[in-house]
């Protein structure tokens, strides 16, 4: 076994370009998951069992399946679908997105409901309306609660990114694998990129740890 | 007339009876203390006079209107302006968290009542200040002892200048040496002529501030009279068990 | 949508997604059997607080929780043969990156419901008696599984759905199969659509258990 890792620094740069990639796969479905997830919530915790219902087979749907079966679903069979084209990278992002909405979703849901009952009296105590009491008292509350879940579904959404490399898209893994297939030298190439995914990683993991010790003081009164 | 008349009230809990045809005055010099076991209805009975039950029948007069008409099936009839007259402080503090005193003080004021922002926070300084608590104004519940939350919360409830307060259980969440703080303050704004319905198992407090005792047992009123006639000289056995029990176990 | 459906190739080809299903539900049970196991291991480990080993674990399992299960499995599938001199079969290296990675996530819920355990139990046991050997085996254990159960199922439901990976390194797993189908019929919407629903056929139900098993679980270690 002869292992040298100096070949690598000419890789360098292709491999910074491909977390770059990596990077803007995940901040785009982040953002883009957000927003879905939290429309998402509003339909789970919806009074009309129609919303409700529909809302809840997508969640299920989207956690009980895996996140590869949905990117190839959505990379082969959408654009046919819609009768439209569409790019690796628009397949990628709206696979990353419709999954991570659906885990962001469960995250808002469980805030909504951990929020206690007397909240709602004490706004009914203060005569506040039903409009005050969830811009002011319920949302502001809600969100605090669920960041750190969130974060923790950003995390996941990371280490689901490497998928887009089994479609064709240039992130990190894609580039380690190529890579690795032109230089046969498996082993020091995606060991890098290994510790490049933890490089991330793991402070990501920390942070969420972190930040949840910190809400908790603010959360719980 | 009575300042607070409820009539025949009826409430149930799916197929559990609450009330059953309840009834209980009050006049507006009165502090009405509810005693009685556990789960009998005490804290359900200020619940449906803050008007956070739906109940199925009867109704609640305060002053001189309607305030609850009770009807079955949710269609109770609940006239929000009396609503807005009555305060509440609860148990489980239920201040909001992400919001400083000053603005847990403020935000009814300013967002249901439509009063401008810095006269309110004049009116919240000024409070806090009564209370000892100005030094507090700009901290957050979760830097607050349990004692400085529900007087907290007693002052955010007094922004609204209710007519009527309902404190429930409000001391038996503290630490012991937290009560004597809380029920100063209470004590205080009783002087000063609140009208009052209290739920307490703390009998000694009880004693010292009300002016009528109801001692109720599941759902029915057993006993109500001046402490000192409750206390002293209960007229009911099951007041007097009630009484040994609770006196023997706070010493 | 200019798009005709036909289930004709699906049904032709369901047998052969059927075998598929198999090699992924095998996969999975092995992959959980060393989850369980060797998650335990761990998780014992990182409670013994001595540095030697807490260590080399904790780089163990943050490293298989922060990481892309998939670079673990490619890596598996590439590095181990050379840097071990061993040649396994790729299903091999799936259970094994799989194992792995369940195993550090289960260490984390071991450890998790272990230290859950209120102290007043352990100090019960001393009033009574029993030693350190014994108050392990007859009263943290059980307590410690019964709580941790709940997680565990949800790990092991969730390497179900990451042991479609190894279709990438050509294991011919139910994705694997639903690939080759796909391409071979020229009909990805039927057939992946089917292979989606029999994942999910088999996760949604035993992620309803998990619920159900929540509510039991907690009802009786409430004490």
């Amino acid at each position: 076994m002869d292992l040298s890792f100096g070949f690598l620094l000419e890789y360098s740069g292709v491999l910074f370009e491909g977390l770059l990639n990596t990077l803007k796969f995940v901040s785009l479905a982040a953002v883009l998951g957000l927003v879905w997830g939290f429309v998402l919530s509003l339909g789970r915790t919806s009074k009309s069992s129609a919303i409700y219902g529909l809302t809840t087979i997508y969640v299920e749907f989207f956690r009980g399946t895996p996140v590869l079966i949905q990117l190839f679903w959505v990379f082969f069979c959408l654009p046919l679908f819609l009768g439209i084209e569409l790019s690796g990278f628009a397949s990628s992002i709206i696979a990353l997105t419709l999954y991570s909405g659906a885990i962001i979703s469960e995250s808002f849901r469980a805030a909504l409901k951990s929020i206690e009952r007397s909240q709602f009296d004490a706004c009914t105590a203060l005569g506040l309306s039903a409009g005050t009491r969830t811009l002011f008292v319920i949302l502001p509350q809600a969100v605090l609660r669920a960041i750190p879940n969130l974060l923790s579904n950003v995390v996941s959404l990371f280490k689901e990114s490497a998928l887009v490399s089994a479609v064709g898209m240039t992130d990190l893994m894609y580039v380690g694998q190529n890579i690795a297939n032109n230089v046969a030298r498996p082993v020091e190439i995606l060991t890098t990129v290994a510790l490049i995914y933890f490089a991330i990683g793991f402070p990501l993991t920390r942070a969420v740890t972190f930040v949840e010790g910190r809400l908790l003081k603010v959360v719980k009164a | 007339m009575s300042f607070v008349k409820i009539d025949k009230l009826v409430k149930r809990y799916g197929s559990l009876s609450i009330f059953d045809g309840f009834d209980l005055a009050m006049e507006n010099t009165d502090r009405l203390v509810l005693i009685g076991p556990s789960g009998c209805g005490k804290s359900t009975l200020l619940r449906c006079m803050m008007g956070l039950e739906d109940i199925a029948g009867g109704t609640i007069r305060l002053g001189d209107e309607t305030y609850v008409e009770g009807a079955e099936n949710g269609k109770m009839k609940l006239n929000r302006k009396v609503q807005k007259e009555v305060g509440m402080v609860f148990q489980h503090y239920t201040l909001f968290p992400h919001l400083s005193v000053l603005g847990n003080l403020c935000l009814a004021p300013v967002r249901s009542r439509g009063i401008g922002k810095a006269e309110a926070k004049d009116k919240a300084m000024d409070l806090l200040t009564r209370f000892g608590l100005a030094d507090r104004a700009e901290f957050y519940p979760s830097q607050l002892s349990g004692g400085q939350k529900q007087r907290v919360a007693i002052a955010r409830a007094l922004m609204l200048d209710p007519k009527l307060m309902l404190f429930d259980e409000v001391t038996s969440a503290l630490d012991p040496e937290l009560v004597n703080e809380v029920e100063n303050t209470m004590m205080a704004l009783a002087e000063a002529g609140m009208p009052m319905m209290i739920v307490t198992h703390d009998m000694f407090f009880a004693r010292n501030i009300a002016t009528q005792v109801v001692f109720q047992e599941r759902g029915k009123v057993i006993e109500a009279a001046p402490p000192e006639e409750l206390f002293g000289n209960p007229r009911e056995e099951r007041t007097r068990n009630f009484l040994r029990n609770v006196l023997h176990i706070e010493g | 949508m200019n798009y005709d459906f036909d289930w004709f190739y699906v049904k032709k080809g369901l047998p052969k997604l059927l075998e598929g299903l198999m090699v992924t539900l095998e996969l999975t049970l092995w992959a959980n059997a060393i989850g369980l196991v060797l998650g335990f291991l761990v998780a014992l480990g990182m409670l013994t607080r001595i540095r030697l080993i807490t260590w080399p674990l904790t780089a163990y399992i943050e490293f298989f929780r922060c990481t892309p299960a998939l670079i673990q499995l490619v890596w598996f599938f590439f590095c181990v043969p050379i840097l071990f001199n061993v040649w396994w079969s790729a299903e091999f290296m799936g259970i094994l990156a799989l194992g792995l990675n369940l195993a550090a996530f289960n260490a984390e819920a071991y450890r998790a419901s272990i230290q859950s355990i209120p102290t007043a139990q352990t100090d019960a046991c001393t009033a009574l008696g029993l030693n350190v050997v014994q108050r392990i085996i007859f009263v943290i254990l059980p307590q410690a599984l019964l709580l941790s159960l709940p997680v565990l199922i949800t790990n092991g439901i969730g390497i179900f759905q990451q042991s479609a990976l190894v279709a990438l390194i050509s294991v011919q797993d139910l994705m694997y199969e639903g690939r080759y189908l796909a391409t071979q019929t020229f009909r990805p919407i039927e057939t992946l659509t089917t292979v989606a629903l029999l994942y999910f056929a088999v996760s949604f139900p035993v992620s309803q258990m998990v619920t159900f098993v929540e509510r039991r679980t907690s009802r009786l270690l409430q004490n």
